[in-house]
């Protein structure tokens, strides 16, 4: 057993640093800027609705959000009544779907349906951004510099850290405070945020354009709906919502309101 | 050349004097890039190519036909004819530099023709609506408007536009729910709930007449909350509370009782006249807004006589 004080001292290689620590380092940053343009280059952009009443059906749902949450800052009871009973009736008819008559069938396999290929596609690709670099990567130190001890923290740690820092390195009695190479590994692909939102900006930075693009089309913009989900679901969801909605309003007592806060004393 | 860029952002869309003021600085900001010939990286920002898209508009408004051409092609470089907002202001500038009635029918019918392919065409439809309007065809424009708002019912600025054509048209409740509903997209905007304040006052004239009124009081007393000095809130605040008292309203079925009106006419006054005099003093930078401070200031006078 180590004994708890005593320093234990390798005598480490400097061209460890300079040969494991170094390159490590330097293909981890690289890779994530790799990733990072290439993530921007195959996103793709979501797809707008293509008619009228397939926009309907995304921005009902958004609508009877909207009515939810900013009800009580516009609406008095009496119109407020009137845009409930509109939207839960067209919720529950189903009148904003796209069409109708598809009701209650079940959804279309995603499968089959392109839309939702689409999606999957996408999501898919970004997976693959993830694991492909990760993999390769793991498996090019695991073949080159596995067993290293390579850097040794200035400062002492518990023992639970051992699997964190130690791991390919199966020596029972190294002190925490020593780091092996693949453990470096983890720590760089964990810890690098920062540095790469210092290179690359802010993380949304690389989608500005696209958000510019997209920026006059409200409609393209925001999709509620997942791929796959059934909209009439939703919509039977958000009317029930809607009717248990208390009505206040704001506007009540306003006027003393801003008497009390901005008026002077004297009025 | 770094201060006239700088300064764009203040500039607010329905005020000509500033959009003059940007217009003549169009070859300048335009010439900034014609020198090195291809775009720099560093200008390639969506900052950039909003300023741009506001110079053109604001040289089309002073008939600097010339730059704004030149500020559409750059765009169209960047993102490519087939993008639907290049496509909408293509069109926007077609309208604005069409000779006759018969140009702008072609226009119509190239509308028409755009939306026939792709449906779903957010701006194409906003520019055919508002050109319909132009075109002293106010129905059309109205249902246009309608079928529009129908598909992309969460537009607020669609459904301001639908407020202002029902109000030309005289209807005036259609109007009052269309804002309402831009409300409920934007509930925090003071200038909206001052809008629908005036509309509320201006509708007033029927049986309904005491509800509306002390509803646009409470619009009105909201825009203030939201925005202390903003100047119409407070004249409309001025005029509506007034009228109440005017007319004995106060008091009536779940009104305001007559003094809290009394002290709100009086707040409404004093801040009037804060806002007036702090805004003389300054006269340039309110320039944009002048004609409504002279109202006020019209109003202040009546009112203390």
């Amino acid at each position: 057993m180590a004994i708890q004080g005593d320093e234990q001292t390798i005598l480490r290689d400097p061209a460890l640093f300079y040969w494991i620590l170094f390159p490590i380092s330097i293909v981890m940053i690289l890779t994530g800027i790799l990733r990072h343009y290439a993530t921007v280059l195959m996103n793709s952009t979501p797809k707008s609705p293509s008619t009228l009443a397939e926009s309907r059906e995304r921005l009902a749902l958004l609508r009877g959000v909207n009515l939810r949450n900013n009800a009580c800052s516009v609406l008095d009871r009496e119109s407020f009544e009137i845009r409930k009973n509109y939207m839960v009736t067209g919720f529950r008819n189903g009148s904003f779907l796209k069409d109708p008559n598809n009701r209650g069938q079940p959804p279309a396999n995603p499968m089959t349906d392109p839309a939702g290929m689409e999606a999957m596609m996408g999501m898919l690709k970004g997976n693959m951004m993830m694991m492909i670099p990760q993999t390769l990567i793991m498996s090019w130190i695991n073949a080159f510099f596995s067993g290293f001890v390579i850097l040794k923290l200035p400062f002492p740690l518990t023992i639970r850290f051992k699997s964190m820092l130690q791991s390919g390195v199966m020596t029972r009695d190294l002190d925490v405070q020593w780091v092996s190479s693949l453990s470096w590994y983890f720590l760089n692909l964990m810890g690098l945020q920062s540095v790469f939102g210092f290179i690359l900006g802010s993380d949304n930075s690389a989608n500005q354009m696209a958000q510019q693009m997209g920026m006059a089309n409200p409609a393209a913009m925001v999709n509620p709906l997942q791929p796959g989900q059934d909209p009439d679901k939703l919509y039977l969801n958000e009317a029930e919502n809607l009717e248990v909605m208390e009505h206040f309003c704001i506007l009540d007592g306003v006027e003393e309101r801003i008497l009390q806060n901005f008026a002077p004393a004297g009025i | 050349m770094a201060g006239p860029v700088a300064n764009i952002h203040e500039i607010s869309g329905s005020d000509l004097i500033s959009a003059l003021h940007l217009a003549q600085q169009a070859p300048a900001i335009l010439g900034q890039q014609s020198g090195s010939g291809t775009i720099s990286n560093s200008s390639d920002t969506a900052d950039y190519y909003a300023r741009l898209e506001q110079l053109m508009l604001a040289c089309l408004r002073t008939g600097d036909d010339q730059s704004a051409h030149t500020c559409l092609n750059r765009l169209s470089l960047r993102f490519g004819p087939s993008n639907e907002r290049i496509m909408g202001l293509r069109g926007l500038y077609e309208e604005a530099t069409a000779k006759d009635q018969l140009a702008l029918e072609k226009c119509l019918q190239e509308y028409d023709n755009t939306l026939s392919q792709s449906p779903v065409n957010v701006p194409i439809l906003k520019r055919r609506a508002a050109l319909l309007r132009s075109l002293k065809r106010p129905s059309d424009a109205i249902s246009s408007l309608i079928q529009l708002l129908d598909a992309i019912p969460t537009d607020a600025e669609a459904w301001c536009e639908l407020a202002d054509l029902y109000q030309s048209q005289g209807l005036g409740s259609q109007a009052i729910f269309s804002l309402e509903e831009a409300l409920l997209i934007a509930p925090n905007s003071w200038n909206i709930h001052s809008r629908l304040g005036e509309l509320l006052y201006i509708c007033a004239s029927d049986g309904d007449a005491s509800r509306l009124l002390g509803r646009s009081v409470q619009h009105f007393s909201r825009s203030i909350e939201l925005c202390d000095d903003y100047l119409r809130g407070c004249y409309g605040l001025t005029l509506a509370s007034t009228r109440m008292l005017d007319n004995d309203y106060a008091g009536v079925s779940g009104q305001l009782p007559k003094k809290t009106l009394e002290r709100l006419k009086a707040f409404a006054l004093l801040k009037l006249g804060e806002i007036v005099e702090s805004r003389s003093v300054d006269d340039q930078h309110w320039a944009s807004s002048r004609s409504e401070l002279i109202a006020a200031k019209e109003l202040l006078n009546r009112q203390l006589k």
